[in-house]
């Protein structure tokens, strides 16, 4: 297997070529999904994530829901929680949690010749969980 | 007298008795001019001897009652004994039979016997192969015959968006063992040097790629003829090198093809490894493909047994000489029987193999196929000790004692166990390649159909790269002998304790080495990255039946070709054969495609059609690539006059290059290079073209830049993908154009503007039509006449076009394609349809390089790859946004 070259170690050492490698992100690791998990992203409307989480909290008779967001879409989970929160008039409580994700590129050489092995690259990219939730009575 | 007369005559008098005499001479009695039979019993009295007077009542009586006797006889019995349809009670006649006598009908219940049943099926399947689902199938698809194979087209049950649901969060299933698998053996650098031929680095990795040399992927590319790239491509080709052995020059590499550009392939590879000697069978089979002929020796390689279908008609073990007799099916859809297989060079040492049909190879598509296989499959559980001391003909005993192979089996064992912890099958590398051993899943397979969900760990980290060498499938082994039959497996089920649990202990031949090959997903472009990602099951033949069940009870969907064309067209990469219109079968396809479109046409009544010349559109059924790179390669040659000493400089390349090749072909564009030039250079946007894309650098699109890329790429098409800025949805054949600067404003005024509209076009070939029409119903008069009673028009066609006249499609001298409407035509769309994935129409191309280079350079910049699409039976143009995925 490739040994894996770390960016945040050499970084002189993949100064790659755009030319000469073609970039492909594995998808991120995705956790397992339960019903009430909502994961967040940049393609789908704001207002239907929204109204998603919303639907899960009043008609799908969860208690609590789950807001992932991974890099640029922390901002946008956030921004669900807090607008779930402002809309139900203080019934709704947040705890946010913060984690890493370890996320793989291939860097796979355009030139063929070279039968050398592939590159892998392992970056870092910061990812939230907020659980929005109706406190318990007492 | 003829002879039927004869026989017929002979026939009737066959019952009369000898005192009744007809007299011959070819007329029947009672036609008026001989006496009747009434007319012998009374006249017969003056001929009876007695005296006149005299009535003898015994002897009349006695004569007469021989008369009566031979009536009743002659009433009672069917005269036509020549039709044994008569003399079937009604129930049993049936209508073929009044054709020929002989399709007598067994009853049901002999047909149904299971060896007639077998030799039915044998007979069926001589003409078109039959996949080892094939019952399954038949009982559940629309079955067509293609490629020599009876394929399922799409199932009976409505299936479009459960199938799609299926591929984006579940998982489908489909039976992919029609496609042909060639085997090359020999040293490394030779097979290197040989098949460097086919390729060509530019287009991408070719069969060198270390990943893929080492066995750890499978690599794809587009195989050409033997140093003929860019200009005669044959198809695309995944391949598989097996892993080094140790100590060991020679490699094996399996290289799969579809079934139409095999026959293309293989005499390319035969001549790039100088294999042309065929090797030849040890025992010739001679066998006509009428007699059946139960081999029990197996020779695999020659007489490819097609295998059996269902459980119920599974293969006989060896030595059960009672059963009825095995299946032998000589050849398969692409070859005919008596070819050879093998072909060794003695230059070379290379040794090609074609293992068409000898691997059957599943497709799972979505996101959970690895948790369907992670249920289906278990790794093979070892030997105890007991058995694996006593000598054994089965191989797995033998391959427990081989302590390295059992070390690499549980390498491979863990590996895969790893895997099961894995989320998405899109997390995986791309193009894994795992071996692995299992025990038959027959065994565990669940009471009741369930659907198999993701058991994921928190804990794993992402598998980097499987680097598990895959254990050899037996091919032209013995091995698929020992498939046990279902029959025994449900005895042994009714036997277990608890009904359901999985049966113990497993038989010996339960186990199976397999191949599994991680496909990838959605590469291009920057949406919807993985998606379509799945995993390619392959067996050993003969296993085919008693994978599937169990896959389909973990709740899989199944797909038929079909929802493969539409899997293709969501990851947005070109099908074969559909999308190579540059390579044989392409254009193959191609030309059926439109004879088939042509008669659905043709069916319609006239008035019903839609007409085409009114519509503006050309060549509805078919492209005319060829026509249309010409066409556009002078239009940008003539802008490129206007520049000085650069476009004589192209001229002059160009007209040097024709020297060279007098007539170029079109061809599609595949240099990576320049296609990502292009792509730039069309601003890449999302899908529906809100965002733009992040691009790396790209030199900005000037005239200086495009004159080389034309140059070298004038006759090129490029494969694009459209996505409709608004509401439509594109068709098969439906036209790329230009946008005029109006049309542009039109745009910009606002999102939801409409695009712009095609005038009417005059139809002149109506009147030609009918008065052909006319005159074929009345009289034949010379075609001259014709011809001089036309309206004068540019398009004079000749008079043998006007021969197969069709009302609302252009005759065959086509006029200029890109001119012909009030916008200059680009390409044409090859696969369209509403995207699910998208959300919008969503279309796929190929538009010709100079055409959209031309294009580009006259657009505004904030405009640029913004184009129209119109559908053949519209006038209606929609604009579309074109993005070049690489």
């Amino acid at each position: 297997m490739a040994a894996p070259v770390h960016t945040e170690a050499t970084p002189a050492a993949i100064e790659m070529d755009p030319v000469e490698y073609t970039l492909r992100k594995r998808l991120p690791r995705k956790l397992p999904k339960r019903r009430n998990d909502v994961y967040v992203n940049m393609k789908t409307d704001f207002r239907a994530q929204l109204a998603r989480c919303q639907k899960l909290l009043e008609g799908g008779g969860h208690r609590e829901i789950c807001v992932h967001g991974l890099g640029l879409a922390i901002n946008r989970a956030i921004n669900i929680a807090l607008q779930l929160q402002a809309s139900s008039q203080g019934a709704l409580q947040l705890a946010a949690n913060t984690s890493t994700v370890e996320l793989v590129d291939d860097l796979e050489p355009d030139d063929p010749d070279e039968a050398r092995e592939p590159m892998t690259r392992t970056r870092n990219n910061s990812a939230i969980h907020i659980k929005v939730f109706y406190p318990d009575p007492q | 007298m003829s002879t039927a007369k004869v026989k017929m005559r002979e026939k009737k008098m066959r019952n009369q008795p000898v005192s009744v005499q007809f007299p011959s001479g070819g007329r029947a009695p009672g036609d008026g001019t001989e006496p009747p039979l009434f007319w012998l019993v009374f006249g017969g009295l003056n001929a009876a001897s007695s005296p006149a007077g005299i009535f003898m009542t015994v002897p009349f009586a006695k004569a007469r009652a021989a008369e009566v006797s031979a009536m009743l006889k002659a009433v009672t019995k069917t005269t036509a004994s020549c039709h044994v349809f008569e003399a079937l009670p009604k129930h049993m006649r049936r209508r073929a039979m009044s054709h020929n006598t002989k399709r007598l009908q067994a009853s049901r219940k002999a047909r149904r016997r299971h060896g007639n049943l077998l030799l039915e099926f044998n007979r069926r399947q001589r003409k078109n192969i039959w996949l080892e689902t094939h019952i399954w199938h038949a009982k559940r698809f629309h079955m067509v015959k293609k490629w020599g194979y009876c394929l399922g087209d799409r199932p009976t049950y409505k299936c479009y968006r459960p199938c799609f649901r299926a591929m984006s969060s579940h998982c489908l299933l489909q039976d992919l063992s029609y496609y042909c698998c060639i085997e090359l053996q020999g040293e490394e650098e030779q097979l290197l040097s040989s098949l460097s031929q086919l390729t060509s680095k530019e287009a991408g990795p070719t069969f060198a790629a270390g990943l893929s040399l080492s066995g750890r992927r499978q690599g794809s590319l587009v195989v050409y003829r033997a140093g003929r790239y860019p200009s005669l491509p044959l198809g695309p080709v995944t391949f598989l090198w097996r892993p080094r052995a140790q100590g060991s020059g020679l490699r094996q590499l399996w290289i799969w093809a579809h079934p139409t550009m095999k026959k293309d392939l293989l005499p390319e590879l035969q001549s790039v490894c100088q294999c042309c000697e065929a090797v030849l069978p040890p025992v010739v089979p001679v066998m006509t493909p009428a007699e059946v002929v139960p081999t029990q020796e197996p020779e695999p390689e020659k007489t490819p047994e097609a295998t059996p279908v269902t459980g119920t008609k599974r293969k006989q073990p060896c030595g059960d000489a009672t059963g009825p007799p095995a299946k032998k099916i000589l050849g398969d859809g692409t070859r005919s029987p008596t070819t050879p297989v093998t072909w060794r060079s003695s230059s070379t040492g290379i040794v090609i193999n074609d293992l068409t049909m000898e691997i059957v190879r599943y497709r799972l598509i979505g996101p959970q196929s690895h948790s369907v296989l992670a249920e289906t499959l278990e790794a093979a559980t070892d030997c105890d000790v007991r058995t694996m001391t006593l000598p054994s003909s089965l191989w797995w005993p033998e391959h427990c004692k081989d302590e390295s192979k059992m070390t690499l089996h549980i390498q491979q064992a863990d590996l895969y166990h790893i895997l099961k912890g894995v989320y998405s099958t899109g997390e995986l590398p791309s193009g894994t390649v795992l071996g692995l051993t299992v025990d038959d899943p027959r065994l565990t397979i669940p009471p009741k159909k369930l659907k198999a969900m993701p058991c994921v760990k928190q804990a794993q980290g992402h598998v980097r790269s499987a680097t598990i060498s895959f254990s050899d499938i037996p091919v032209s082994k013995s091995r698929d002998e020992c498939v046990c039959r279902q029959q025994e497996l449900n005895r042994m089920r009714s036997q277990v304790l608890v009904p359901g649990s999985r049966l113990s202990p497993t038989p010996l031949q339960g186990r199976v080495p397999v191949l599994l090959v991680h496909q990838p997903g959605k590469q291009v472009g920057h949406e919807m990255s993985s998606w379509g990602a799945g995993w390619d099951l392959l067996l050993p033949k003969g296993w085919g039946m008693a994978f599937w069940v169990p896959l389909v009870y973990r709740g899989v969907r199944i797909a038929g070709l079909k929802m493969s064309l539409k899997h293709s067209q969501s990851k947005g990469t070109p099908h074969f054969p559909h999308d190579y219109p540059d390579c044989p079968a392409g254009a193959g396809f191609q030309e059926e495609q439109e004879g088939e479109l042509l008669d659905k046409f043709k069916r319609r009544p006239p008035a019903k059609r839609t007409n085409y010349i009114k519509h503006g559109c050309l060549a509805p059924f078919r492209c005319p690539w060829q026509q249309l790179a010409e066409e556009w390669e002078l239009i940008s040659g003539e802008g490129g006059e206007g520049r000085k000493g650069d476009g004589a400089a192209m001229e002059e390349q160009m007209t040097s290059r024709g020297e060279i090749t007098p007539q170029r072909h079109v061809t599609v564009l595949r240099s990576r290079k320049s296609l990502r030039l292009l792509s730039g250079w069309c601003r890449p946007t999302t899908s529906k073209g809100q965002r733009p894309c992040r691009v790396g650098e790209v030199p900005p699109l000037d005239r200086s830049a495009a004159a080389p890329f034309l140059a070298a790429h004038g006759m090129t098409l490029a494969w694009a993908r459209l996505s409709l800025l608004s509401k439509g949805k594109p068709e098969l054949h439906a036209m790329v154009s230009v946008p005029t600067a109006e049309d542009l404003q039109l745009l910009s005024r606002g999102p939801g503007s409409n695009g712009p509209q095609e005038p009417p076009h005059r139809d002149h070939f109506k009147s030609r039509t009918k008065k052909k029409k006319k005159k074929t119903t009345t009289s034949k008069s010379s075609k001259t006449e014709v011809k001089e009673s036309d309206p004068p028009s540019a398009f004079e066609p000749n008079s043998s076009t006007s021969g197969d006249l069709v009302l609302g499609v252009w005759p065959d001298p086509l006029p200029s394609v890109t001119s012909h409407c009030s916008r200059l035509t680009l390409g044409w769309v090859t696969q369209g349809d509403f995207s699910l994935s998208a959300g919008c129409g969503e279309a796929l191309g190929f538009v010709s390089v100079a055409g959209l280079l031309h294009t580009l350079l006259n657009q505004p910049r904030e405009h640029r790859g913004t184009l129209l699409l119109r559908n053949p039976t519209s006038l209606h143009y929609r604009f579309a946004k074109i993005n070049i995925e690489v």
